[in-house]
């Protein structure tokens, strides 16, 4: 049994002008104690909205279906009622823009504080000095926790951020693009605190973000979400030597690499929208090696290699690698 | 051993800064300007040399804040420059009058980081193109401009142009957008394209057709291309050189092979160090700097780098180490501030 368990995950959008968006169709996947887990895919794939759901933070206008598990129990099945108790307690997580949320006229032990003595699970003194706890535990000084965010560098606000996550002790922790708005030795910082925290805490991490190498360099294993599904998952190192997937391919080769020689190539077209059925593979109108059944069966997972998954026509053909 | 300057002249390059300085007034209280504190500045750009030939693209990379986008606003003349020397094709810029700065203003057009921002929602791609040249009165009539405008999307990689001219930037894609902010640049007939992080909000899977559609453009002789960008990987594929700037000032310069393969500066060994690798396999040894570069109201003294350099020697503390040929290089065009090199 792993520790986060995700099985046939789907979420739908209520669309202002009517209609429904299935911003995530199916997602499957499971993570265990200590491991780092990447979310990769292009803007408004489903990414956000994946882990979003794992907390059972969506807005009331989408629905969703499917189960999520912690330690084998579903925490989704009775709504609000069944997540509370996991939340935060459980699984954390640090949102997309998080660095930039800060209240500006709180100081920032503050306001990591404030939510243990409003959630009841400290009184003042005890959040307080839980909050220089943190604040150390994440490279900052106990004593910059007196200061305001505008007086923190980017990078200082993204661990105060991260902090803020593990105010309760989670065994998961979800953190939505945590390097995005940072440059790149401030990132090489945040990325060896997640790691570190990983390795020591055995927090289990699921790092989203839109940049390959990041996950290439951090994670163990990843998925690749195209159009709200996942298309392949595996060992990093399999999605980047032996891809089953064209879109990971192209993906892979679309990232610049400081000393490759090879040119980088674009994907031509866009993703598709989620606002109507898909008949056929969903990356049919962008893949450079498709087959005529790719534009009426939607192809599912299957397996194509140890711990490696693909949703392609190309992998049945040739059957599992 | 000195090497000779192999870097071109000013008489056949197109752009040329020296000792380019542009500050901003730090704000100060009610308190301190009652009590006449000195105004202080923050020095965002303090000293940047640099030139740029037709034809070729340079890529200004370093962290946030360490004067990138000051540098390029200092050049379009957004920014007035403290002290420092800005010719193009030899003929010094800075300190001209208004009117005599506005057909230069046409030669030099910027690109910016964000296509939905520097779009006006409320214009059709053929106002957006044709908005520009109405203000520089480029095209003697509205069918000489329609048909600069189509000729300027095409060139920008958005063919055919009637199927874009009429929409407007919500009916385009991100990459598309950016498309359009080229082709609005390329109407004027540019020589000098300044691109601040031109690709960074765009998805990994549209870059490079913008990246390469800026690489034709340089090719196209006669343009020159200063690209900031803050991903080195990027600078190393489609640049000639790369120029590395920390706290206003540019440490390293040279061939982006040599710059890349060869650093010669602390601060660009510890960069190129923490740029992850797209292969799982090839792990480096990342060589990460605490902490973040100094306030540049508080530049230190001696080495600005001298604060967070691994190698750091008693020198470098009093003398401010100059751009110079590393006494061993073997590229003639690569030059480091550093006492070390
Ligand atoms: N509250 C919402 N109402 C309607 N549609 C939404 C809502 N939130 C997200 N969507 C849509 O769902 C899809 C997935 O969005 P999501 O934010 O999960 O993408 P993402 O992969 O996190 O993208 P990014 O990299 O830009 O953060 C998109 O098409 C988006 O427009
Ligand atoms: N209008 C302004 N007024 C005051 N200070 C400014 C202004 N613009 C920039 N600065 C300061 O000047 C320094 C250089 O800023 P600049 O925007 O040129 O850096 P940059 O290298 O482009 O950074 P980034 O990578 O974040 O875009 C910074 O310390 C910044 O805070
Ligand atoms: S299923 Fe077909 S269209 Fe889809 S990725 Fe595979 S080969 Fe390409
Ligand atoms: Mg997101
Ligand atoms: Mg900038």
């Amino acid at each position: 049994m792993s520790l986060l368990e995700c099985r046939d995950l789907h979420v739908w959008f209520d669309q202002t002008h009517g209609g429904q968006v299935h911003a995530v169709n199916g997602a499957s996947f499971g993570l265990d104690a200590g491991q780092r887990f990447g979310l990769v895919g292009e803007s408004g794939c489903g990414k956000t909205t994946t882990i979003l759901a794992l907390m059972g933070l969506l807005p009331p206008t989408a629905s969703v279906a499917g189960e999520v598990r912690i330690n084998g129990t579903d925490i989704l099945c009775g709504g609000e009622e069944s997540v509370r108790p996991f939340r935060w307690r459980d699984i954390a997580m640090v949102f997309q823009g998080a660095m930039n949320a800060f209240n500006p006229m709180k100081t920032v032990a503050w306001q990591i504080a404030e939510p243990m003595v409003y959630h009841g699970v400290a009184d003042r003194a005890e959040a307080r000095s839980r909050a220089s706890e943190l604040l150390e535990l994440v490279g900052i000084p106990a004593a910059a926790g007196k200061r305001y965010p505008h007086e923190f560098s980017g990078g200082m606000r993204q661990r105060a951020a991260i902090a803020m996550a593990l105010a309760c002790e989670p065994k998961i922790l979800l953190a939505d693009e945590p390097t995005t708005a940072l440059d790149v030795m401030v990132q090489a910082q945040v990325l060896e605190l997640l790691t570190r925290l990983s390795d020591e805490l055995g927090l289990a991490l699921i790092l989203v973000t839109h940049d390959l190498p990041v996950v290439a360099q951090t994670c163990e294993r990843a998925a690749v979400m195209y159009g709200g599904e996942i298309v392949e998952d595996g060992p990093v190192a399999d999605l980047y030597h032996a891809a089953s997937h064209p879109y990971t391919r192209l993906l892979f080769a679309a990232t610049p690499d400081l000393y490759g020689e090879e040119r980088i190539t674009t994907i031509p077209g866009g993703p598709p929208r989620l606002d109507s059925v898909i008949a056929g593979c969903p990356f049919r109108p962008r893949c450079d090696v498709p087959m005529e059944r790719c534009d009426g069966e939607h192809p599912t997972l299957s397996i194509t290699g140890p711990d490696h998954r693909a949703a392609c026509h190309r992998n049945e053909l040739q059957g599992a690698k | 051993m000195s090497t000779p300057h192999a870097a071109p002249s000013a008489a056949e390059s197109l752009l040329e800064v020296e000792g380019l300085a542009a500050r901003y007034p730090v704000r100060r209280g009610l308190t301190q300007v009652l009590a006449r504190q000195t105004r202080r500045w923050v020095h965002a750009v303090d000293g940047v040399s640099l030139s740029l030939a037709r034809g070729e693209m340079v890529a200004l990379v370093g962290e946030s804040g360490c004067g990138k986008t000051t540098t390029v606003q200092t050049i379009s003349g957004m920014v007035t420059p403290s002290s420092g020397s800005i010719q193009l094709d030899g003929a010094e810029i800075v300190g001209l009058s208004e009117r005599r700065l506005r057909p230069l203003r046409r030669r030099m057009q910027m690109i910016y980081q964000d296509p939905y921002e520097s779009l006006d929602p409320r214009f059709r791609v053929s106002q957006t193109l044709v908005e520009p040249m109405l203000i520089h009165g480029i095209g003697g009539s509205r069918s000489d401009r329609a048909r600069l405008a189509a000729e300027a999307l095409e060139r920008a990689g958005l063919a055919p142009a009637g199927a874009f001219l009429d929409r407007y930037p919500h009916e385009l894609s991100g990459g598309q957008r950016q498309r359009v902010a080229i082709a609005a640049a390329l109407v004027l007939g540019p020589d000098l394209l300044l691109a601040d992080e031109p690709v960074s909000m765009l998805d990994v899977s549209v870059r490079a057709g913008v990246l390469a559609l800026l690489d034709a453009l340089r090719r196209d002789p006669g343009m020159g291309i200063l690209m900031i960008t803050h991903d080195l990987s990027t600078a190393a594929h489609f640049a000639d050189r790369i120029a590395v700037m920390y706290l206003g000032r540019i440490v390293e310069q040279g061939p982006a092979q040599t710059v890349v393969r060869a650093p010669r500066h602390p601060y660009t060994r510890a960069l190129l160090s923490v740029v992850p690798d797209r292969d799982p396999r090839k792990a480096g040894t990342p060589q990460i700097l605490t902490g973040e570069a100094p306030d540049p109201a508080n530049v230190p003294s001696g080495c600005r780098f001298r604060t967070r350099c691994p190698v750091a020697e008693a020198q470098c503390t009093t003398a401010d180490p100059h751009l110079r040929f590393p006494s061993d290089a073997t590229d003639p065009a690569h030059e480091v501030a550093c006492h070390l090199a």
